[in-house]
């Protein structure tokens, strides 16, 4: 146990010290902040402020469009109607998107009363939110007209189409009621995946290079005459688990700080306005380690069988797959935290250190899954650590080239 | 009671024996040289005693008792690839290193400064591994493997990377430490230090051992059949019918007389032709019973 707590400290010592892990720390956090403030700041600005004509026959309902549309304050349409348009007209709107005077012309056909229709033509016929938020100015457009045609009231049309919202809320498993916000539980999915994969790949990725790098330079030959191969694996995983942990807790610290700041108050709102539950405090550091276990141990492992870092680079794909896989799942979970998939996802034990806390972010999982999910990860982690330590043992002393598999089924059978 | 004890070690990877029923043992203020060429098993046979690697029949005992990691605190073990932590730095790296044999921290700081003191490097603490030319890392490497102050120093080719004057350094401190009653195995391909340094020797060819014992009495029991001479003049004496093989190095040359080859004969030719400063017999090297022993026999 000395010569584990040995080596530990000095591989935690050498990574806090290392400026890999000053640069991540700090830079990590402002990058991914940075990225979902830009993101959140472009998707607001591109569907606000656009410039969009209204051509139609019909002046009333072009001019009821207008008013829709205007009366979206978050839009901030500037809308310009001809009604009724000629063919010449339409001819010049349209050139006028293409020469990006406007953003858009919505053209109204409302010839057979009992069918309206639109086009919308924009340079941008991708714009889905920009087409939802007109559809929705059309069709309340069209039912005030056809109400008032049935001899409704102008006041009782409006009374009518009064906006309803929806506010979602969503049931703990203890029965408690919470309001939920569908932006920011997509965000912190993403941020959860983002804040558990980085550090695990980059901490077990770098420790498979600084046991090639060590095999290289023949240190395991001093050390191993001094410690056992397990001492040494566990001594490795422990001093970067911890580092790993550390950068995690500094990231909480500052985060913590930073959400009692009068800052946050005014940039967190609405769509970001991200809150964490004390299961997914609990679960996150758990899911940490026990994720960095199971892949740094892979890693470690088939670190042994190699002699360069070109020929760790080989098995690089065994970091990658997990990860995309995990990333794959992502959008299953958010349109259904409860499928079959999302729970396969965070019960699976290569994907679920990645998904379970952003799954626990937008359902309630219930704690038999979350057991289990553990339980499974515990034995995966335990079988690989078996399997890592007895490749490790002989790997180490394995000089010359790469380990074929038929020499490393061999090494196996020795250790 | 020897320091340590090797029993009809017997070690194999797949078809190839690597070491095969080696015996041998070292006694406290015995220097003893393994020897052997390429391949030969040296390094097979030090990896077992330091339970890197386990025989698989056969037994090793250290400091009188058979093999438990924890005796390992008693030994000092130099790699023949020196491996050191390139990013530390050198007091922090020796101080690991002395903890790693049960030092504390503060005793393993204060020894690694009095041997830095000895070996003249204490310029090189503060600084990174990496830092550092290869010489001044093979003596790091030679403080780390000293400094808990073992009973058995073991090393693997010592000397290499080391300049004439810090080889010499180094012997002189294995010289002392051997005094102090340590028991140092080494392994090398220079005989000329086997020579000098070391009380007894294992030649080991194929993985066993084909020659053993102390160093004088293995070159007793060869015939004194070589011939120094120093000479000025003619070398025509070299093509004397009593000479079997001669190497001439310009006033030295060195003579392999026949099975019946007479030097007094050979004395008087040499004289014939060329003033001689030195004509010695003496019983032959020890890089020439290594040569004759294990010649055309090595893998490599």
């Amino acid at each position: 146990m000395r010569n584990i707590l040995l080596i530990a400290r000095r591989e935690y010592m050498e990574q806090i010290r290392g400026r890999a892990f000053k640069i991540s720390t700090v830079a990590l956090p402002l990058l991914i902040a940075a990225l979902l403030s830009f993101s959140h700041y472009m998707a607001r600005k591109a569907n606000t402020g656009k410039h969009i004509a209204i051509v139609a026959d019909d002046a009333v309902l072009a001019n009821e469009v207008r008013l829709q549309m205007l009366d979206d304050k978050d839009a901030q349409y500037t809308v310009d109607v001809t009604a009724p348009a000629t063919a010449e007209e339409r001819a010049t709107w349209q050139e006028k998107v293409r020469a990006k005077a406007i953003d858009g012309v919505l053209a109204i056909d409302s010839s057979s009363p009992e069918k309206v229709s639109a086009t919308y033509t924009s340079l941008s016929v991708a714009d889905v939110s920009e087409n939802g938020g007109l559809q929705s100015a059309l069709n309340r457009a069209v039912i005030n007209e056809r109400m008032i045609g049935k001899g409704i009231t102008p006041a009782e049309a409006d009374a009518m189409l009064a906006k309803v919202s929806i506010d979602a809320l969503q049931l703990d498993k203890d029965g408690k009621i919470g309001k939920s916000n569908g932006g920011a539980t997509v965000i912190k999915a993403t941020l959860m995946l983002i804040l558990l994969s980085i550090p695990i790949m980059l901490y077990g990725l770098d420790m498979a290079r600084a046991i090639v790098e060590e095999k290289t330079s023949r240190i395991f030959e001093v050390m191993l005459a001094v410690a056992k191969p397990g001492d040494l694996l566990a001594g490795k995983l422990l001093g970067v688990g911890g580092v790993g942990l550390t950068q995690i807790a500094v990231w909480t610290i500052g985060a913590t700080v930073f959400m009692g700041s009068a800052l946050a108050t005014s940039l967190l709102t609405g769509d970001i306005a991200i809150h964490f539950s004390w299961m997914e405090g609990i679960f996150f550091p758990i899911y940490f380690v026990l994720g960095f276990a199971l892949f740094s141990s892979i890693f470690s492992g088939l670190a042994a069988t190699c002699e360069t870092s070109q020929d760790l680079q080989k098995f690089m794909w065994v970091a990658i797959v997990p990860l995309y896989t995990a990333m794959g799942f992502l959008p299953v979970m958010i349109k259904d935290p409860n499928s079959v998939w999302a729970v396969a996802a965070t019960l699976f034990p290569l994907t679920s250190p990645y998904v379970m806390i952003s799954r626990m972010g937008m359902a309630a999982v219930p704690l038999w899954q979350v057991a289990v999910s553990v339980i499974l990860l515990v034995l995966t982690t335990w079988g690989t650590l078996w399997f890592s330590s007895r490749l490790y043992r002989v790997g180490i002393l394995m000089y010359g080239k790469r380990a074929t598999l038929p020499e490393i089924v061999r090494w196996l059978r020795y250790s | 009671m020897p320091v340590v004890e090797l029993v009809g070690v017997t070690k194999a990877y797949e078809e190839k024996i690597a070491v095969s029923n080696l015996s041998l043992s070292i006694d406290a203020g015995q220097m003893f040289g393994l020897l052997g060429p390429n391949g030969a098993g040296k390094t097979s046979s030090i990896r077992m005693m330091m339970g890197i690697t386990i025989p698989d029949s056969g037994r090793i005992n250290l400091f009188g008792k058979p093999f438990e990691r924890g005796s390992l605190d008693r030994v000092g073990y130099l790699p023949e690839e020196r491996g050191l932590y390139k990013k530390m730095r050198v007091l922090e790296q020796l101080v690991f290193f002395g903890q790693l044999h049960g030092l504390p921290a503060e005793e393993s700081r204060r020894r690694a400064t009095d041997w830095a003191k000895r070996l003249e490097i204490s310029d090189s603490l503060a600084k990174k591994t990496e830092e550092l030319s290869k010489g001044m890392q093979q003596k790091i490497q030679f403080i780390s493997t000293l400094m808990h102050d073992p009973g058995l120093i073991v090393m693997d080719e010592p000397f290499s990377g080391l300049d004439p004057v810090n080889a010499a350094l180094m012997e002189k401190t294995l010289l002392e430490l051997k005094d102090q009653g340590k028991a140092i195995l080494f392994s090398t391909h220079r005989m000329d230090q086997v020579e000098k340094l070391c009380d007894s020797i294992c030649l080991i060819n194929k993985g066993k051992a084909v020659l053993a014992g102390k160093v004088r009495e293995i070159k007793g029991t060869y015939e004194r059949n070589r011939v120094i001479v120093e000479f000025e003049g003619s070398a025509s004496f070299l093509n004397s019918d009593e000479i079997a093989e001669a190497k001439n190095f310009s006033g030295h040359a060195e003579i392999k007389l026949k099975p019946q080859g007479d030097a007094q004969k050979l004395l008087h030719e040499a004289a014939a032709v060329a003033k001689i400063y030195r004509f010695e017999l003496v019983e032959p090297s020890l890089e020439e019973i290594f040569i004759e022993t294990v010649g055309g026999k090595a893998d490599a």
